[in-house]
């Protein structure tokens, strides 16, 4: 990604080349949707690794784009759970925007995996997720949040130990020829 | 981590199975608003019969819809209870501290559990009637009015059909590379908070340059086939209206008469 040209709203311009990456981190997002750790009683998703590779190599706004796309892709292929709502795309559209804004072309450091680990939670998973289900479903908001607090309380933790070392791996390969 | 079946694409032969792509596609974005203005057990009544005329006309089994709920069925369920317990009104059956056990709140944990399940029904016969690659093309000419704004949709088309392509063909490699890892020791599945998390490292970087280099390799092919951006180029896979078009337009016009009337009620 050396020959970047500056373009509306804020959108460098991608080469072909990183235009099919972008494709591919997003097919690896939808793929990663697919996996998950853990236990019986509680089940960590992988998704948000896509997030973070997007926001880390794209950057917020074609972060945006890529999150956008990834739920569009994920739901032509396995359908989407919860319904088809555009209200969970803006949500996967702005994880891999927030991780964007504090990822990429900074640093590794542990602040910033703890920082844009808690917004993410708070913004996508607490408030509008949230926010989402009780406007579909016609539930209260705090009867919606009821059922997905205790989850949201307890994910981010995992999420930022796996981002931390996963950041690292990438900003291996990022240095590397390869890239 | 057991197979995972790539599409949810059953075949059949119901006209439902003819429709547009586009058809089916607005029309359950229109079924999920139509359900916003259902406040009554009038309107309830009606989305749920126009839902379930969807789900016959199909013509598929009733496992196929219920293996569509069945991944959310504690959702549902704990979604309509915390709203039947925090929604007070009418008769009161029981109350403890935040919680009271209403008629009100009775019929509106129904309401929600109807809600959640319209909406998983119709979604499932929009994923099980059409074909992934349909579904993309229809995705892709609902984007086009983003030309407005400049958003260079024959882009975002081109990364939706290469995302597409490609996931499946990324699943199978992440499958091979954790096994490729594991014949050597990797553990995917055990240990601590921190020793998984670690694991996730020898699974994510192979695969990652794996794209690497399947990104230059398309993307050089690409430019060798003439492949010069996305303006100026023609389709091959186009998709048609047709009569059967017409139904899920007089679907969606009934089903509006119906919820705005029942509304008023």
């Amino acid at each position: 990604m050396k020959s970047e040209t500056k373009a509306k709203f804020g959108l460098t311009k991608l080469e072909l080349r990183d235009l099919v990456l972008l494709a591919m981190v997003v097919a690896i997002k939808v793929v990663l949707g697919k996996f998950s750790v853990g236990n019986a009683t509680l089940q960590v998703g992988f998704g948000f690794i896509g997030s973070v590779m997007l926001g880390f190599f794209f950057g917020p706004w074609w972060g945006f784009v890529g999150g956008a796309l990834s739920d569009l892709v994920s739901s032509a292929i396995f359908g989407n759970l919860g319904g088809f709502f555009i209200g969970y795309t803006l949500t996967a559209a702005l994880g891999p925007m927030i991780y964007g804004f504090f990822f990429y072309k900074k640093p590794v450091q542990i602040w910033r995996v703890i920082a844009a680990t808690i917004l993410v939670t708070i913004i996508c998973n607490i408030w509008l997720n949230t926010l989402w289900v009780s406007l579909m479903y016609g539930a209260k908001f705090m009867a919606a949040l009821a059922t997905r607090i205790v989850k949201e309380m307890i994910t981010p933790w995992i999420q930022m130990i796996i981002t931390w070392f996963v950041l690292q791996a990438l900003s291996r390969v990022k240095q590397s020829k390869k890239f | 981590m057991s197979k995972i079946i790539i599409g949810r694409y059953l075949p059949g032969s119901t006209f439902v199975y003819r429709v547009d792509p586009r058809a089916k596609l607005l029309t359950t974005f229109y079924f999920i608003i139509m359900i916003f203005l259902a406040t009554n057990w009038q309107g309830y009544l009606a989305i749920t019969i126009f839902g379930l005329a969807a789900v016959v006309a199909t013509g598929l089994k009733a496992k196929v819809f219920w293996d569509g709920v069945k991944p959310m069925i504690w959702l549902i369920l704990f979604t309509a209870l915390m709203q039947t317990f925090f929604m007070a009104g009418g008769t009161t059956y029981w109350h403890w501290w935040i919680f009271t056990l209403s008629s009100e709140g009775i019929i509106n944990g129904i309401y929600v559990f109807l809600r959640f399940s319209l909406i998983i029904l119709v979604s499932t016969v929009m994923t099980v009637t059409t074909k992934p690659l349909e579904i993309a093309d229809a995705m892709e000419w609902i984007l086009k009015p983003l030309k407005l704004f400049k958003v260079n949709v024959g882009m975002i088309s081109l990364v939706i059909s290469i995302a597409l392509r490609f996931v499946p063909t990324l699943f199978d490699q992440t499958v091979k590379i954790m096994n490729a890892q594991r014949s050597r020791g990797a553990d995917f599945n055990d240990g601590g908070l921190i020793k998984r998390a670690k694991s996730v490292v020898p699974m994510l970087v192979p695969l990652f340059i794996d794209s690497l280099e399947v990104a230059l390799d398309l993307s050089t092919a690409m430019e060798s086939r003439g492949y010069k951006g996305s303006e100026g180029r023609t389709r091959y896979r186009i998709l048609t209206w047709s009569k059967v078009d017409l139904v899920p337009l007089f679907y969606c016009i009934i089903l509006t008469i119906l919820m705005v009337t029942t509304r008023m009620l």
